[in-house]
Parts: structure tokens; sequence; C-alpha cells
């Protein structure tokens, strides 16, 4: 496989869930997909803060990490739903607004860098699903992973261009996922966010009218597990079941990642993958599908 | 001598050189003069040195939060002059015109009991409208100091201008990153002195570590 990209690893996976970029790299090289890691990156920005304070910023600081694969020739995968939003919506800003373009041009400029929108923004759900094939996936799994999940996409994972369907990408997610064995559970509130980002402004809000109508929904539907993609809705799925706790809610769901299923099905062992990094149950959880 | 806007706007253009930040005529005999704090009284010597119509009309102080704005209204020959300048309230300190302009000195007396200003070289820095024993703590205008992002979105755009990543850099990480078998750290500009460099020239030239709040030198936001 000559596919190549640069990795785009944000802040959130290296630094607070390091087992989901251990298990990627691992899906990467097993599958043959080449990857090389953005040196030098900066948060994408993330979409809420710096966009709504500074939009110049915003894109200043995203059109710096497009530049630097754009010096490397490199198409940008992303393993992050936020940085992938924030780099697509800018890319396609800086691509089709040429005074947008210019003006952060001048600012990078100063820093001796030029982006000359020449980066596709993939998120890896779109590079796994349409340049390695779910064929090839399937081949290489050698231990399907029999367990009933409720899967949570991620709001950004709908973003699309203007016209396309919203559920090109979900829809490509939960052929992932099904590909690895888990028996998918609907619990009829997958589109409603998760609350991460209104942890910002009222966390009760958040964790009592986002969070916990999703929890109550998938407990009822008998799922085992939460499947994500996104790294800060993973955050906010194990931290707001142990901050629920005051609020009399006991939930303690593994929430396990795309890339950390894809690879436990390929063979590789929860202790391999460090799923103890997570903070709710995931390594008892994989442990324990491993002996049954 | 014909007094006019364009008279006005170029003799502090020319006078004031990069001290003054913007010069506005919005309407018909209205000025806006944004100038450099450290400008401003020497914005006042030269408008008193060439009008000599020159009339002080009033001081207007706004607590933005994290800055005072301080507003010096003027009338010169029927056209309205504002000089506008901006100071870190951490700062505190307003210095005083009333030794050129002698009407200033009961407003801004009055602007340093209602917001807790020290004046500096004022001849007669006494409270106006307040009682002396006033606890500075109480100041009826003066507003907490606090910029515009809420409590919970503090440490992440501290984190993201600081180290140009939103997730706590912990030295636990790190060993534990090491512990797995990753690198110390992903390879994100603050592991990289130039990367860093050049993310921070960004945060400066787009105003943004100024609009959050962020003191370069303490390394964190002015508020917490």
């Amino acid at each position: 496989m000559t596919v190549e990209y640069a990795s785009f690893l944000g802040c959130q996976i290296p630094l607070r869930l390091p087992s989901i970029e251990i298990a990627s790299k691992k899906v990467f090289s097993k599958l043959g997909l080449k990857t090389v890691d953005l040196m030098g990156y900066s948060c994408c920005p993330e979409p809420v803060v710096s966009r709504l304070l500074d939009r110049t910023a915003w894109l200043a600081t995203s059109a710096r990490n497009l530049a630097i694969a754009e010096e490397l020739n490199l198409n940008l995968m992303t393993l992050c739903n936020g940085c992938y939003e924030t780099l697509v919506e800018t890319n396609e800003i800086l691509r089709n607004e040429p005074e947008e373009l210019e003006k952060v041009n001048a600012i990078l400029g100063q820093f001796g860098k030029q982006y000359n929108g020449g980066v596709e923004v993939k998120h890896v759900v779109e590079v796994l699903y349409e340049d390695v094939g779910i064929k090839k996936i399937k081949d290489s799994i050698v231990k399907p992973q029999e367990m009933r999940v409720a899967l949570h996409y991620g709001c950004h994972m709908y973003r699309e261009l203007n016209g396309r369907d919203i559920m090109r990408k979900p829809n490509m997610m939960k052929e992932l996922a099904r590909v690895t064995g888990v028996e998918i559970i609907d619990y009829g509130l997958e589109r409603l966010c998760c609350g991460y980002p209104s942890m910002q402004a009222d966390e009760e809000f958040s964790l009592t009218q986002r969070l916990l109508p999703k929890l109550r929904n998938i407990e009822g539907s008998g799922a085992e597990a939460v499947l994500l993609s996104c790294p800060a809705c993973t955050l906010q799925f194990e931290m707001g079941q142990v901050r629920l706790r005051p609020y009399g809610c006991q939930y303690k769901f593994p929430c396990i990642n795309i890339m950390e299923i894809l690879a436990l099905s390929f063979g590789f062992s929860p202790k391999e993958l460090h799923l103890e990094m997570h903070r709710s149950p995931v390594m008892q959880f994989a442990q324990r599908m491993e002996r049954s | 001598m014909i007094i006019s806007e364009k008279d006005i706007t170029e003799y502090l253009k020319q006078n004031l050189a990069e001290k003054l930040i913007e010069i506005d005529v919005p309407r018909e005999r209205r000025i806006f003069a944004r100038i450099r704090h450290s400008a401003l009284r020497r914005a006042v010597e030269l408008l008193k040195m060439r009008y000599d119509m020159l009339r002080f009309i009033t001081l207007s102080v706004v607590d933005h939060g994290l800055d005072f704005e301080y507003l010096y209204h003027f009338h010169i020959n029927g056209i309205v002059l504002t000089l506008r300048s901006l100071t870190p309230k951490e700062t505190n300190t307003l210095e005083s015109i009333a030794d050129i302009i002698p009407a200033a000195s009961f407003i801004e007396r009055e602007a340093a009991d209602l917001f807790g200003i020290k004046l500096i070289n004022h001849p007669e820095p006494k409270a106006l409208i307040l009682t002396e024993d006033w606890p500075d703590d109480q100041r009826p205008l003066r507003k907490p100091l606090k910029g515009d992002l809420p409590p919970q979105a503090r440490p992440i755009a501290e984190a993201f201008i600081s180290k140009s990543c939103v997730a706590p850099i912990s030295t636990f990480i790190q060993r534990r990153r090491e512990t797995i078998g990753l690198p110390r750290s992903p390879p994100m500009a603050f592991t990289d002195e130039k990367a860093l460099r050049e993310f921070h020239g960004i945060m400066k030239a787009t105003s943004f570590s100024e609009k959050a709040g962020f003191d370069w030198k303490k390394k964190q936001l002015r508020y917490k």
C-alpha cells in the first residue's frame, strides 16, 4: 500500500488517552498504512474557545498545521473528531476565501511559513473505510469481539460539506465496528451530544441534560460498553460517569475507542494496548472478553 | 488659523508618530484618537501648545474587566476630540494632566474615588466624593479583574497559549508515556523551540493572547 498520511494526534489522545495512540499505530502497521507524525504541530486549535475569541487566530493556527503537512506533501489524517472539524472547516475557508488566505499567509509569512490550500483532511474512519477498505480490514481480523456496544459517533463526525450526507462518516464507523464482530445496540439517543463542549459553560447542564440521558438509554438497551471515535467524548463519558456519582448515578460503562476495538480484533492483547490508561474499566472488560 | 479635523489629525500623526495607534473621524467635527497610555500627557501638551482655544470637556473611565480605558474629551473650535488610552488594571495608576489642564483636577479625583485608581502627580490627590477612609476593595464602579473567558475555559486557553496544547502536560503523564513505550512527549510545538516561537508569534500577531488576557511574562492568564 502506497497511501501515506501525516497523522494528526491532537492534544487529548497523546496526553490523556495514549492507549488510542498505541492502538492506532498497531492498526496502521497491521494494515500497511504508512503514516508519519506531524512534527511541531499545535492544537488544531480546539473548536470552541479559540474560534469564539478570535477567528483569525483560529484560522492562522490551523493553517500553520496544514502548512506543515503541505511541506511534507502529505494529506492529513486526524484521530480526533474535534481536530477533524477544525481542520476541515478552516481548510475549506482558506481554499475558498482568497482574502482570508492572504490575511493568514501574511501572519504565517512572518515565520517563514505559507499555506497554499494543497492538503486534504480526512478522519481516520474515512481513511480506513475509503483508502484501506472493509475487505482488507476484515481479512486482518483474527479475534472477533463478541460484545454488545452502544455507538457514540460524536457531533463533529456528522460535519459534512454542504450537500453531502451527514450520516456518511457515522455509517462508515458503524461498518468498521460491525466488521470487528461487535453487536451494535441502538439506544435511540445516538445523535445527542455527550455534553463535552457545554462542560465549559455549565457542568450540571452538561452532565444531567446531555450525558445522563444517554447513559440511561444505553443501560436500558442492554449494551455492555460504549464505542467512540472522539477522545473528547471519551473523556466526557469516562469522567462524567464519575462526576455523576454525587447525583446518585452509578454508571461504569467501559468506553472503548474504535481504534482500540480494531486493534483487539486484530489480535493485540489488552495489555499490549495499555488499556489501563483509560478512566473507565476498559482493561477489565477487554480481559474478561478475552477469556470468554 | 483655520482649524479642521484634518489639521488636528495630521498634527497628532506627525507629533505622536508610533504612539498614535489609530485616529478616526467618524463624522464632521468628531475625532477619536487611540494613543498609547504612556503618550497621554504628551498628547495633551501638544494640543495645548498648538490650540489656544483648547477646552477640556471631561474624562470618562471605562472598566473593561482587565483594563481601564481613559477617554479625555476636548473641544477645539467646534470639533470634539477624544483621546482614548488603555492600561492594564494591575497597573492601577493614572498620571494626572491637572498640572497642564487644571480643569481636569476634579474629574480625575472623582474617577480615582469611584474606580480606586491611584493618581500620579496630581496637585491635590485627595478623595472628592467618597470619604478618605473608603475601603480600597469596595470602589463603587470597579469591576473584579476578569476577562471574557468563563472559568471552565480559562485553563484551556492558558494551556493553549502558553504550550500550544489544551491538554495538561504533566511529568506524570510524560513518565507514563515512556513506561508504555511511547516517546516522552508527542511531537507538538511545545517540544521544539522554533515551532513554539512560531506558535507564540501567531498568538501575538493576531492579538489572541491579548483578548484572552494572557500575561507573557508570567506565562499565565491575568485572572483565575
